[in-house]
């Protein structure tokens, strides 16, 4: 089976279900409705997802992350130097895919604990919420509106505005 | 009497011809009418209308059938094929760099499908990313010449001691000079 999801990110809720007190002699037909439902669907795929994994595990091909090397910035290149902005440049966009899953992560989680906590999700998911929101705003400040044809330059010239925005507020 | 006997030779000429035809009989060739195509006799039976006459549909018929037909040509096919990968090979696993180890770039993929069409028709991004640096450098230097040379065409053309912006001058051996030798002359 592929691995599972990351328990602590996204905990379980904790079980709510009740003390079985029988009174009656008459049969749960919640309980035969599970064990139908588990003789009928549950356990002919799980035992085709088993004969298929048994007849995958012989030839299982295997893939890795690729690890780029950080190569000088926009800031550290001469310049003229071309071949220096192309490869700032490729990091630029490969950082910039990174950041946007970050995000997209971040985001998950917060809908996941809203989902889990239900209408109290308020209150209980104030670390989630609060994370979502400084990242989204870290996030458009950094890339907010550097348009379609955003590349390092441009987005090195917005950190450059916002530093002088700084300056004057400090000022 | 000429004419019933011209008459009955047709009558039986006719019967020669088609002698199965019930129209065709002495009989009934003088007297038998043309019938007509709207005035059919049409029976309404106190059954339900077993005959319906509806417009064809040949024509739609025919081009599902086509279209269905070329569709399935190469999607069965398809179909099978994925299918028959999905189960015997399989999505890879995630796993971390041996050391020592540098995965080809098809590697980095995670169905199949994707590997092999990586592996087959695409060229490494690294090959990608090299030419591309290769190409901005070739045309980096190009411009560096080129400015360079118009630095040189600017210095030589002022200072003149260069080997361009020449103006060809006559040979100072062929001057002729007598006439400047004696004064006053």
């Amino acid at each position: 089976m592929p691995s599972d999801y990351d328990k602590e990110a996204y905990p379980e809720p904790p079980r709510q279900t009740p003390v079985v007190d029988k009174k009656t002699i008459l049969p749960n037909p919640a309980l035969i409705v599970s064990k139908l439902f588990y003789y009928s669907v549950d356990l002919p795929v799980s035992t085709f997802r088993d004969i298929v994994d048994s007849i995958r595990a012989k030839n299982r091909p295997v893939y890795y992350h690729q690890k780029f090397r950080r190569v000088p910035d926009l800031t550290e290149c001469q310049e003229g130097d071309y071949v220096c902005y192309y490869e700032a440049e490729m990091q630029w966009r490969r950082d910039f895919k990174v950041d946007q899953e970050i995000v997209k992560m971040v985001q998950e989680r917060m809908g996941a604990c809203h989902q889990r906590e239900g209408h109290s999700y308020e209150q209980n998911c104030v670390r989630e919420i609060q994370l979502f929101n400084e990242t989204t705003k870290n996030f458009l400040s950094r890339y907010g509106d550097l348009g379609a044809y955003g590349s390092g330059r441009k987005c090195l010239m917005k950190q450059k505005e916002r530093m002088m925005a700084a300056q004057a507020l400090n000022a | 009497m000429v004419a019933m006997s011209v008459l009955r030779a047709a009558a039986a000429f006719a019967a020669r011809l088609s002698p199965l035809k019930s129209g065709n009989t002495a009989a009934n060739l003088l007297s038998r009418t043309i019938p007509r195509a709207d005035k059919v006799a049409v029976r309404w039976g106190h059954g339900k209308n077993v005959f319906v006459i509806q417009p064809s549909n040949f024509y739609d018929s025919r081009f599902l059938r086509l279209l269905r037909f070329y569709i399935l040509l190469t999607g069965i096919p398809m179909a099978v094929i994925v299918t028959c990968v999905n189960l015997f090979i399989g999505e890879a696993e995630l796993a971390e760099i041996p050391e020592d180890y540098i995965p080809e770039y098809w590697e980095y993929y995670k169905h199949p499908i994707s590997r092999w069409i990586a592996r087959t028709f695409y060229d490494s991004p690294v090959k990608d990313y090299e030419k591309m640096m290769a190409a901005i450098h070739i045309e980096k230097e190009k411009a560096d010449m080129r400015l360079a040379q118009q630095e040189v065409r600017r210095h030589m053309r002022q200072k003149g001691d260069g080997p361009w912006f020449h103006v060809e001058t006559i040979n100072k051996e062929l001057i002729d000079n007598s006439p400047k030798s004696s004064p006053d002359h």
